[in-house]
């Protein structure tokens, strides 16, 4: 068992089979580990990462040897959806991650729709998958997780969120609508990257937390159209991973009716008590990032350890990892999941 | 139509609650045609409904959706009574600026605080997103506010609050103003690290933030 490679011991936890030990993964998207050190250490830097392929391959595989973590993970921004649907992005600097500039409609009643094969024209998308099948090609026994936005939060990023979270309420049929079409974007995305030899799909969805959209709007949008995506993507027998964030109090009792393949929470979230609660559940996390930005490598470690023997299936960062955090302190936390 | 006057506060205090903004309006316009205060229509009315709204909110029984209908309500109803205030109940408002720190332009978080503080009885100036360190400070003392409210949603973009408190301390001008900041990466712990005057968890708690600092300091700042 000690010669499982990095992607058969990915995909042997995301099974719930045996394996020698948990994998230590950052799976790219608003939760990626490019972080400056790096870049500054090998010259594979963003923006540039953000738009040229042969960069972007170079950024993921700097990032995955100089972290420890057992994957690649691209993109490194979660505008790229947003971007393809119409809306305006700025794309940041080499320590700040590309953000929404401006949201392209005012009114989800305002959505114009783009016809299929939008995604496939983009050239950004074109880059991230050029990169991934350069990875998977390149690096056969590393998984390439591809990382997608989620349906509430992409949409959100292409209606002004203000008047989005309102008609959640008010526009319900026109709201649906709107993530029904985001949603079939982000499949064919998805698939784009799985065609391209991406291992895994994490889907992050910051806007669909407990604490903003309420139990009743979660149920009624959130875990819908995850599950949309998500059964979508098992079609290509992919498995994924959704990082739920927030405190998820007002949400938990959805969780084991999301049909991923693992759930990965932030760190306030207790996962031992989850899996207590939901025996079923494979989860992933959940390691503070203000901790890994501004903690001890000694107490990184220690709470490292802490998830290992709390049997937590994939150990990773809890939530988006800030640019500046120091290199020492992942590896604290990447060594400390691959000792025995 | 006569009607006794509190129970029509009550009524468009439950408006806001129930997000009946049309309803809001309509009760708005009687108590123009009433001839009663407005002042005290928005005291006793809007802003009851919309700080019960806010207690909803902290109790997790309406969400950031159920909020912003109520605030619209509030809005429309302010909207018709406002130009009825006679001017001696135009007391002196505590003054805040409020915006996203440069490189976030998450404002969802932002924007219920600035609901909450105005409805709390503040004057919020806001900023928007995306701004600039120095952009608060000069705004600050453009507007002669009395707090300085950030909020970020993003860890890489936190440090820029850091900056709004360096540029205040290298101005000598720290302790004419308050700094509170907020959002998802923000905690207690990190607001002690870089001197803030307050953290709050989320809106219903920046407003009962900011009133204990007027409490505590008066007219100090």
């Amino acid at each position: 068992m000690n010669d499982l490679t990095p992607k058969e011991r990915i995909f042997r936890s995301l099974k719930k089979q045996t394996v020698d030990r948990a994998p230590v993964i950052c799976p790219g998207g608003m939760m990626n580990a490019a972080i400056v050190e790096v870049m500054n250490k090998t010259g594979h830097t963003l923006p540039e990462g953000h738009h040229d392929s042969k960069i972007m391959a170079a950024l993921a595989n700097d990032v995955h040897l100089n972290t420890g973590f057992e994957n690649f993970g691209i993109p490194f921004c979660m505008t790229v959806e947003a971007e393809v649907l119409g809306s305006e992005i700025n794309y940041g600097t080499l320590s700040c991650e590309p953000k929404i500039q401006r949201e392209v409609f005012s009114s989800v009643t305002d959505v114009v729709y783009r016809e299929s094969g939008a995604m496939e024209k983009n050239a950004r998308v074109n880059a991230i998958i050029e990169a991934t099948y350069a990875l998977s090609k390149r690096y056969p026994d590393v998984p390439v997780f591809g990382s997608v936005t989620g349906p509430l939060s992409t949409s959100a990023s292409l209606v002004d969120p203000i008047p989005f979270l309102k008609e959640l309420r008010k526009n319900r049929d026109g709201a649906h609508r709107v993530i029904d079409y985001v949603s079939d974007q982000i499949i064919e995305y998805a698939k784009l990257m799985i065609e391209n030899g991406a291992s895994v799909i994490t889907i992050a969805d910051p806007t669909a937390t407990g604490e903003i959209l309420g139990p009743t709007m979660f149920g009624e949008y959130a875990v819908k159209y995850l599950n949309k995506i998500i059964d979508a993507i098992h079609e290509t027998n992919t498995p994924v991973v959704v990082h739920i964030c927030g405190k998820m109090n007002a949400v938990k009792k959805f969780v084991p009716q999301i049909k991923s393949d693992a759930i990965s929470t932030d760190s306030s979230i207790s996962l031992k008590k989850l899996k207590e609660e939901y025996g079923q559940l494979t989860t992933m996390g959940n390691l503070s990032t203000y901790l890994l930005e501004f903690g001890e490598a000694e107490k990184i470690s220690i709470l490292t350890e802490k998830l290992k023997n709390d049997g937590i299936d994939i150990i990773s960062p809890a939530c988006g990892l800030s640019t500046s955090t120091p290199l020492r302190n992942i590896n604290a936390m990447t060594n400390r999941v691959k000792e025995s | 139509m006569s009607i006794n006057k509190e129970e029509l506060y009550n009524k468009l205090a439950e408006a806001v609650l129930n997000m009946e903004e049309e309803e809001t309006v309509a009760l708005s316009k009687q108590v123009i045609a009433e001839n009663l205060d407005a002042y005290e229509a928005i005291v006793n009315g809007l802003t009851v409904g919309m700080n019960q709204a806010g207690k909803l909110f902290d109790e997790e029984e309406y969400f950031v959706p159920e909020l912003l209908i109520c605030s619209d309500a509030m809005y429309a109803g302010l909207e018709i009574l406002k130009p009825h205030i006679k001017t001696k109940d135009n007391a002196i408002k505590r003054k805040a600026v409020i915006g996203v720190i440069e490189g976030d332009t998450h404002d969802i978080g932002k924007n219920l605080v600035k609901i909450m503080l105005e409805t709390g009885g503040f004057d919020v100036i806001d900023l928007g997103r995306d701004v600039a360190p120095a952009t608060f400070v000069e705004k600050a003392k453009e507007e002669k506010a009395e707090f300085i409210v950030v909020s970020t949603l993003m860890t890489t973009t936190m440090e820029g609050m850091n900056e709004v408190i360096e540029i205040l301390n290298e101005e000598d001008i720290r302790d004419d103003y308050k700094v509170l900041i907020g959002g998802g990466p923000i905690s207690q712990g990190y607001a002690d690290k870089i001197g803030a005057d307050g953290y709050a968890e989320n809106a219903a708690e920046a407003v009962k933030l900011a009133n204990r600092l007027v409490a505590a300091y008066g007219n100090e700042i």
